[in-house]
């Protein structure tokens, strides 16, 4: 994505885009598409409007709606809409305390859940076991401590299929094939492993029952900077290879160029909802959110 | 040189203490070197025979194994469920009580009321040695017990997971550890109301049980040799379970990183499960090898070694299976090799002293930061 693509697409939306207070009625989707939506709009799952529809109108694997959630009393998110769709590369950025984690952890149940509504894959996936939702289809890579460091490589792959009545080998080829320093590094014990390989391995496990949205808290944190670069392409390849993927990522520049779209949450609500290169382009959302 | 000499001041300034136990364990070696060779230099030396050595070691291998058997459960459940759990002594007793009751009843069917065989109770004229439960003499009853001493025990240490510990599964360590200490209350006097509070023999004795091992001057009896291959035994099976099973793999996940287990798909309850049934089987199983040593049986013998495996425990890095194993082993032998400089009634003392060294020296123990297993 060049800067100039990056600034015409800022003229284009540049008024809608951010205004989210603006008297523009947010259910007329249909009639904003060929105002707003840039010259390749068909590369994009559905039509957002103006950077404040948080909805898809196609199918979503991915549905929440109305989401409250948070820490015991402590309410965290409020009124969340997401949507992701099959095979979609979808970023969550925002600033520090925005509840971008929250999201992901209360798809997995990690959280109080208060009110609205989670659904995958067009059921209701509220108030299921970790082991369910991994069972239904979901990955998850945790921020940080995200590998168990006293078990070997293989072994930590192999905990990613735990459900599964005998370890399917041929997964774990595919996923040596994709990350090969973990095949060489097979019986090393994952806390011996530098950052970035220990990330991969968290792929890895998490990749293990080839599930069809992996969620990813964080993925760059704690990398150097010249792996973050490569931890990015290699999502790009899990992606391309047909896993949706829902990104929270502290890097938001570089995951919004990446995406296909991105929710910027403030406070523990939707702000602003586009695709990455109209976020990115974006004048309010690049000087609130993304230093300049 | 000049180098290598600095850096041993350095490393002695940095830290008194390590110096401290260095000198005063070369100064342990050297007492017992002389008191080998049987000579006297002042307060040192004196005389010691080296096959009083060798028993104090061998014995202190026994118990260490024991100990370190009844650990191995302790260390999991504190890595697994993050509590101490003070009723694990408690389970010690109940594997022996159970274990023994069976294996008086193989060992005795017929002859003795079966009531009084299952309550492990010398009554009336069957005394221990009329019942004759021996490794030699009845061979297939000390194993049915020991097998036995497993089983109900892991039975009663889920059912103890069932009614107190897994209600409180989300409450903080300190919580559960003052509960425990109920649950111990409660097993010791239900083991004291069901098998009496007085001490007894249980075991017989039999001619022609020791074996000598000739150069050491080493006597072996049959049952120490029995507690030897059992404890070994248990601790291989233990080990193969943990490093080539997928329940054992995920008792090591588990014990790295519980959130990680749980977003993994780790069914958790199912771990938690088995690892009561491992733990408490093995408590029990040492619980039934440790009156196998001693001859005797006791309700509360339990609760009472149970501070020593806290401190084989800690010594060797509390979480850590190996570790367990390993601080058993120092604990064992420091409890039989400190009579060589102190009355036997301290020899506790002496093996909280060398694990509050560690701490103080190495605060992770022996194993830890390792990780578990």
């Amino acid at each position: 994505m060049s800067a100039e693509e990056a600034d015409s697409t800022d003229d284009a939306d540049g008024e809608a885009v951010g205004v989210e207070e603006s008297a523009e009625p947010v259910d007329a989707a249909g009639s904003a598409d060929s105002d707003d939506m840039p010259a390749d709009s068909d590369d994009t799952p559905a039509a957002a409007n103006a950077g404040t529809r948080h909805t898809l109108d196609g199918d979503a694997i991915l549905r929440l709606r109305g989401l409250d959630a948070g820490y015991g009393d402590l309410q965290i998110l409020s009124d969340v809409d997401l949507d992701v769709a099959d095979g979609e590369y979808v970023t969550i950025v925002g600033p520090n305390g925005a509840g971008k984690s929250t999201v992901m952890k209360t798809v997995f149940g990690l959280t109080t859940y208060m009110d609205g509504t989670v659904e995958f894959e067009g059921e209701s996936i509220h108030g299921l076991a970790p082991e369910q939702i991994i069972r239904e289809g979901i990955g998850f890579v945790p921020q940080n401590d995200n590998v168990f460091p006293g078990l070997s490589v293989r072994e930590n792959l192999e905990m990613g299929a735990y459900i599964l009545d005998s370890v399917p080998e041929d997964q774990i080829e595919e996923i040596y094939d994709r990350f090969p320093i973990l095949r060489e590094r097979a019986g090393q014990k994952a806390g011996t492993l530098s950052g970035g390989q220990r990330q991969m391995v968290a792929m890895g496990r998490a990749l293990m029952l080839d599930p069809d949205l992996l969620l990813l808290d964080e993925p760059s944190a704690g990398l150097a900077p010249d792996l973050v670069a490569d931890m990015f392409d290699r999502i790009d390849r899990i992606n391309d290879s047909g896993t949706a993927v829902l990104m929270v990522e502290q890097n938001a520049k570089e995951a919004l160029r990446r995406c296909d779209r991105g929710y910027v949450l403030v406070n523990g609500e939707n702000r602003y909802t586009d695709r990455g290169e109209v976020l990115l382009g974006d004048e309010d959302v690049r000087k609130d959110f993304l230093g300049g | 040189m000049g180098t290598t000499e600095s850096s041993i001041v350095d490393s002695a300034r940095a830290r008194p203490g390590l110096l401290l136990v260095v000198l005063l364990g070369g100064l342990l070696l050297v007492d017992l070197a002389a008191k080998l060779a049987g000579l006297s230099l002042g307060p040192l030396g004196g005389s010691v025979s080296v096959d009083r050595l060798g028993s104090n070691l061998w014995n202190g291998v026994i118990i260490g194994l024991v100990v370190g058997l009844a650990g191995i459960g302790l260390s999991m459940t504190y890595s697994i469920l993050s509590f101490a759990n003070f009723s694990h002594g408690d389970l010690l007793s109940t594997g022996a009580f159970t274990g023994w009751g069976v294996a008086f009843l193989i060992a005795g069917f017929g002859d003795i009321p079966v009531r009084t065989l299952l309550s492990v109770r010398d009554a009336g004229s069957a005394s221990a040695g009329d019942i004759g439960a021996h490794i030699v003499s009845t061979p297939i009853a000390i194993l049915v017990g020991l097998l036995a001493a497993f089983a109900i025990t892991a039975v009663v240490a889920l059912a103890l997971d069932r009614a107190f510990y897994k209600p409180m599964r989300d409450r903080d360590g300190i919580s559960i550890l003052i509960a425990s200490i109920g649950a111990a209350l409660i097993v010791r006097y239900v083991i004291q109301f069901v098998y009496g509070s007085d001490r007894r023999g249980v075991t017989a004795s039999v001619d022609a049980s020791n074996l000598a091992f000739g150069p050491l001057g080493l006597s072996v009896n049959a049952h120490e040799l029995t507690i030897v291959v059992a404890a070994a035994g248990l601790m291989l099976a233990m080990h193969f379970m943990l490093q080539r099973t997928k329940l054992g793999t995920a008792m090591r996940a588990m014990a790295d990183n519980k959130d990680l287990a749980l977003v993994t798909g780790i069914p958790a309850e199912r771990v938690v499960t088995a690892t009561w049934i491992i733990g408490g089987g093995l408590a029990g199983a040492s619980g039934y090898l440790y009156v196998l040593l001693r001859g005797t049986i006791q309700f509360d013998f339990g609760w009472l070694l149970l501070l020593l495996i806290f401190a084989a425990v800690i010594l060797g890095g509390i979480g850590s299976v190996y570790g367990a194993i390993a601080g058993g082993l120092v604990i064992g032998i420091v409890f039989t090799t400190s009579t060589i400089w102190i009355p036997s009634d301290f020899n506790e003392a002496a093996a909280f002293a060398v694990m509050i060294t560690m701490l103080l020296l190495r605060p992770e123990g022996l194993f830890g930061g390792v990780s578990t297993a």
